[in-house]
């Protein structure tokens, strides 16, 4: 008999500390948004390096009783001390940094203008975030997914509307993994078959000297102006100076290899870990998702527009499809504007020339965000 | 130290900032033209190169014209074709090839990337 009731207790003390006891529909909604994103991540291939962990972060952190952020230290905790003290997005830009050659940017440095002018979406958003009812730092960390930059969303959306991560998070690697469905049309819409057909000349030759100045004195002044991106900023141009050094191969292939590949997996499954069905049932996420297209078409937009404006002001010297490539979905934006140039005329190849722009927008995102930064924080 | 926010109209903030990112961009690309400008190691401009004049007078040579160099072969070789052909069939790939071009690295890497970009795949 008392052997019968120990197995009783026993059972109902498992049953108890089981997840299953305290499982909500709101958890097994989540897991089934963290299958569909597995599901893109790895079937449809939507940006599987990141979207994949955030998918199976996002279905750990709808298991109940894991004591996951609970008082005890464990690794999950450890992870998310990693996002809550932006500790990871400065380290993706260093392996960022590594892999990015500013050299189209060095030869045409009048493309800066581009990434600049795609930033426009990142402030359209914002306004239209406000108007929906989100305050304003909400609506500041909802607007830099306009900027198509995973990292410094995050960076932003931590310091500003940390709540919110979850959401940004998986509309910014979404729709930086739509890049090639959402921009053609819109570059299509924006210029004419003769703008499309314009043949930019060769870029000239970019010495190393340039290449090594270019990184040490844009952070310098940058991180002197905006010290709040010191940290993003610093870490790009460190790994760029890895690679443009040709003294520091090691540094470099780490930094652009198992560096990355480690604080990806760690990036991925601390954001996803934050999507627990109490903060990422709501409504405002589909607004979220809502206002991050607009500001992706937004900064299409304002790129391609101010590449009209340039194309007009040279004399047709630029081909206004390479602005759509200031939003810094690095190599994919620039990517899209070859390919739809080569569509209009084939042989015209652009990637080169939309490199600038693209690169000019990661710096501009970044830029973008350390201005709300200093304006709101 | 976090303080209040200076305005909460968005037309404001969203002309402050785009004025703010427009000038941040502006500076950096006269620094990037100051970084060319300084460049000690950069190759003096070429002038440009100056067609030579054509004497008034052409002066043809009586003897027979010199004869012309033997035509150098362009392009891939028949033997290089074969070997890639072979190469690819063996792997699985039988009548597949529909054509073999030089990449050509003239100019900067990003040329040879943008045509490398270009070749379609499955």
């Amino acid at each position: 008999m008392e052997a019968l009731n120990a197995f009783s207790v026993s059972l109902q003390a498992v049953w108890n500390d089981s997840g299953f006891s305290a499982f909500t529909m709101g958890n097994g909604i989540m897991i089934l948004v963290g299958l569909v994103l597995l599901y893109m991540a790895f079937v449809k291939e939507f940006e599987p390096l990141l979207l994949g962990p955030i998918a199976f972060g996002c279905i750990l952190a709808n298991f109940p009783n894991t004591g996951f952020f609970g008082e005890e230290m464990n690794v999950m905790k450890a992870i998310n001390y990693g996002i809550t003290y932006e500790i990871f997005p400065p380290l993706i830009f260093l392996g960022i940094g590594a892999m990015t050659d500013f050299s189209p940017l060095l030869a045409r440095p009048t493309t800066l203008l581009l990434g600049a002018a795609a930033q426009i979406g990142v402030f359209v958003a914002l306004g239209g975030a406000m108007l929906v009812g989100f305050n304003v730092h909400e609506a500041a960390a909802i607007g830099i997914i306009g900027g198509a930059d995973g990292p410094t969303s995050i960076y932003l959306s931590t310091k500003l509307a940390p709540h919110l991560l979850g959401a940004i998070a998986v509309a910014a690697y979404s729709y930086m993994s739509l890049v090639p469905m959402i921009q053609p049309p819109i570059m299509k819409l924006m210029t004419t078959q003769a703008e499309r057909e314009i043949v930019m000349k060769e870029l000239r030759q970019v010495t190393k000297f340039e290449r090594v100045v270019f990184p040490i004195v844009s952070t310098i002044f940058i991180s002197l102006l905006l010290p709040p991106i010191a940290a993003l900023l610093g870490c790009l141009m460190l790994g760029n100076l890895f690679r443009e050094s040709g003294v520091t191969d090691r540094l470099s292939d780490t930094a652009q290899n198992a560096l990355i590949n480690i604080v990806t997996i760690f990036l991925g499954t601390g954001t996803g870990m934050t999507m627990n069905a109490e903060s990422f049932l709501k409504a405002d996420t589909l607004l979220i998702i809502g206002l991050g297209l607009v500001a992706f078409m937004g900064g299409t937009a304002g790129g391609l527009l101010f590449g009209k404006i340039m194309c007009k002001v040279t004399g047709g010297e630029i081909n206004p499809l390479i602005g759509s490539a200031g939003v810094s979905a690095v190599p994919m934006a620039a990517r899209v504007s070859q390919l739809v140039g080569m569509k209009a005329k084939p042989g015209n190849y652009l990637l080169m020339h939309a490199m600038g722009p693209n690169v000019a927008g990661v710096i501009g995102t970044a830029v973008a965000a350390g201005t709300m930064l200093a304006m709101l924080k | 130290m976090e303080h209040s926010p200076v305005t909460t109209n968005p037309l404001i903030i969203m002309m402050i900032n785009m004025t703010v990112v427009f000038i941040v961009l502006i500076a950096l690309m006269f620094l990037i033209k100051l970084i060319h400008i300084v460049d000690p190691t950069k190759e003096p401009e070429k002038p440009a190169q100056v067609q030579e004049e054509e004497p008034l007078v052409a002066v043809k040579s009586s003897s027979s014209p010199a004869p012309l160099p033997e035509p150098v072969e362009q392009g891939v070789s028949p033997e290089i074709i074969a070997a890639i052909s072979a190469a690819i069939t063996a792997y699985g790939f039988a009548g597949q090839v529909k054509a073999v071009r030089i990449i050509n690295h003239e100019g900067t890497p990003w040329r040879a990337a943008a045509k490398f970009n270009n070749v379609p795949r499955k």
